[in-house]
């Protein structure tokens, strides 16, 4: 377990968790309907911060988004005393980061993920290896996830977690082409929903090593993460990876949950799927609600605030209603707030789901509990693949003669040949892909693993950048403004884990960590933490870098629990 | 344009956008579904794709991607549709 000693929320709707609480309780919303500006030629709703409120959380030499992040990691650390020596780490979570400042022309260093990560880490003074997760919508939750179990793990002592994004023409153009946005304030779970609006926020929670006798604040009881290997954005019709989250968090626990709180996006696939989830993991009867109504969806910071206001909500004794919610519009057979709820109940169970197959969900909890001893894992490594415009070699072997810009195709058509989705990938799922694949098809003589107990994780320095400047040349001209939604999809780099989840039908956690360098000791903490969860037993994890057709790598290994 | 045209420049384009490496004008069968496991096996991306391809192409605008179902159900169709709808 973990326990949350501060916390932190900057939304439109104020600039402290209590103040976003109390503007949500005084019946406000961030949402906003916003007529055409440059970049953007359609009318969108969303939740967006003033002038003046951006003004207040700017920092000299920091970017708008960087500056968020960084006044809500100052605000949280302002309330508690973390020592800054190697046993705190910085978790940054963030799906597109400073991507609305890129011109998709000029060098790319300064802006993305692992730039903007080292950058907050210099500033708070964090000495250790920061780890950026990038794992679409679930960001913040697979964020709590790994910080509870590197500190269940003993891995450190203290972790301070950031979820952050802003808005840009870049990401609201990317959901307008894929029909995903609700022109007016989105209807969560309501039969007349039609899509998302989407919010800036951060938010953050410094955690700290489970200390059984520090009563009143909140920990992360448990947390898990499952893939539905089934379609990079279309979720499980019966919600089978969501519900499989579910069960796997509640699991060992009978404790009394106040409410769940779900992602409700209020799109006509997600919504529906949680119903299903829910009510196929037998929660039913429980209060859900959606707080989308409210601040949009804010994508990598979605995860973290919703917690977060969940758990001041919780400290007032309410349960809040779902703005826009009114009449059931979901299979499912759920209980959807329509009407704020008191309650004398502290639990509460966050549920998300995101592109790339992703599911996670988290329990949190005040009461107090016994520690348990946790077993740090073994790995050992049973294969290794390297890939590079040099060649292709497995454990150190040359297995194909071809090199250069056209040798994925060249080794997909010799090699692999049977999964014409391949051509569909962008280059950096090509590369993760056959590198997997590579890494498998020489996997014979091993003991066969059970595909639902298998979990993949890449690193990348660069993520999907290569893909990101395709798609900005598509929405760059206002005479030739026309979003591919193909390639927006690809723009969040999780999507290499979804892809070979999908391929292998691989249930266990999927994500996507973005690193300053290939840091294997920072990588290999990674991979015990993913190992930590029950039902893992084996894990494809390591390097992809796809930066241009002659500069690229892949390093990866198969690892089983041992 | 006639109609035969518009079926082969469709197809064509479709392949070039989709990324159906694979294949040519050819192995397409103008009146077969394109979504489904018959047929091309197209998914809701494609059909996204397909909406900006046809806007561009032909000025064509799609509200949303229910509206696209009802035409998209073979190459054949879509041509009848951008037959009797572009502005371009």
């Amino acid at each position: 377990m973990a326990t949350i000693i501060a916390d932190c929320i900057l939304s439109p709707l104020g600039l402290s968790a209590s103040d976003t609480l109390d503007a949500i309780l005084a019946g406000k919303t961030g949402l906003k309907r916003h007529a055409p500006v440059p970049g953007l030629p359609f009318d969108f709703t969303a939740s967006i911060f003033s002038g003046e409120m951006e003004r207040e959380f700017m920092v000299d030499g920091f970017s708008r988004f960087e500056s968020l992040a960084l006044t809500s990691i100052r605000k949280a650390l302002a309330d508690c005393d973390v020592p800054f020596d190697r046993r705190t780490v910085f978790i940054l979570s963030s799906t597109k980061g400073n991507i609305g400042d890129y011109d998709g022309v000029s060098d790319f260093t300064d802006i993305i993920l692992p730039a903007s990560a080292a950058k907050l880490a210099e500033a708070i003074g964090v000495t250790t290896t920061p780890l950026t997760v990038c794992n679409a919508c679930v960001s913040g939750v697979s964020a709590l996830a790994l910080a509870h179990r590197l500190l269940s793990g003993g891995e450190y002592d203290y972790a301070i977690v950031c979820g952050a994004d802003v808005q840009s023409p870049f990401i609201i153009s990317g959901f307008h082409s894929l029909k995903a946005l609700d022109l007016n304030e989105c209807r969560p779970f309501d039969i007349e929903r039609l899509g998302l609006n989407l919010g800036e926020a951060a938010a953050t929670v410094v955690l700290k090593a489970d200390d059984t006798n520090a009563e009143g604040q909140y920990r992360i009881v448990s947390a898990s993460s499952r893939n539905d290997a089934m379609h990079i954005t279309n979720p499980s019709p019966s919600g089978e990876g969501c519900m499989q989250a579910i069960k796997a968090v509640m699991a060992d626990n009978d404790t009394d949950i106040a409410l769940i709180n779900a992602h409700g996006t209020a799109t006509m696939y997600n919504d529906q799927m949680e119903s299903k989830a829910i009510s196929r993991a037998g929660l039913g009867g429980l209060p859900v609600n959606a707080l989308k109504g409210y601040l949009g969806h804010t994508m990598g910071a979605a995860g973290i605030v919703e917690t977060v206001l969940t758990m001041h909500a919780l400290e007032k004794g309410v349960i809040l209603p779902t703005r826009g919610f009114e009449e059931i519009g979901v299979s499912g057979k759920i209980d959807v707030t329509r009407e704020m709820l008191h309650t004398s109940k502290t639990a509460f169970l966050k549920i998300i789901s995101g592109f790339g197959g992703c599911n996670c969900a988290v329990l949190l909890d005040k009461k107090e509990a016994a520690a348990t001893a946790v077993n740090q894992p073994n790995l050992s490594s049973s294969r290794h693949v390297r890939l590079t415009p040099a060649g292709a070699f497995v454990d150190g072997k040359k297995v194909s003669e071809e090199t250069g810009a056209s040798m994925l195709t060249a080794i997909y058509k010799s090699e692999i040949g049977d999964y014409p989705k391949f051509y569909k990938m962008d280059s950096l799922s090509r590369l993760a892909f056959v590198a997997t694949e590579l890494l498998l098809k020489y996997d014979n003589g091993l003991e066969r693993i059970e595909p639902s107990s298998r979990a993949v994780v890449f690193f990348s320095h660069s993520g999907s950048i290569k893909t990101d400047t395709e798609y900005i040349s598509t929405i760059k001209s206002p005479d030739a403004f026309f979003p591919s939604p193909s390639l927006f999809v690809y723009t969040l780099p999780n999507i290499t884990a979804g892809e070979v989840a999908i391929r292998n039908h691989y249930n266990d956690e999927t994500l996507f960590i973005m690193l300053e360098n290939k840091d294997w000791a920072a990588m290999e903490q990674v991979n015990r933490a993913m190992m930590l969860d029950a039902s893992a037993r084996s894990l494809v994890s390591g390097w992809i870098e796809y930066i241009d057709d002659l500069n690229f790598e892949a390093d990866i290994h198969l690892f089983n629990k041992i | 344009m006639e109609m035969n045209d518009i079926i082969e420049e469709l197809k064509a384009s479709i392949i070039e956008a989709l990324n159906l490496e694979e294949m040519t004008p050819a192995d397409i069968d103008a009146s077969a579904p394109l979504f489904g496991d018959d047929g091309l096996g197209l998914d809701s991306i494609d059909a996204l794709e397909i909406i900006v391809l046809l806007e561009k192409n032909y000025g064509i605008r799609l509200a949303n991607a229910g509206e696209g179902k009802k035409i998209f159900t073979s190459v054949e169709n879509i041509a009848r549709y951008v037959c009797e709808n572009r502005t371009k």
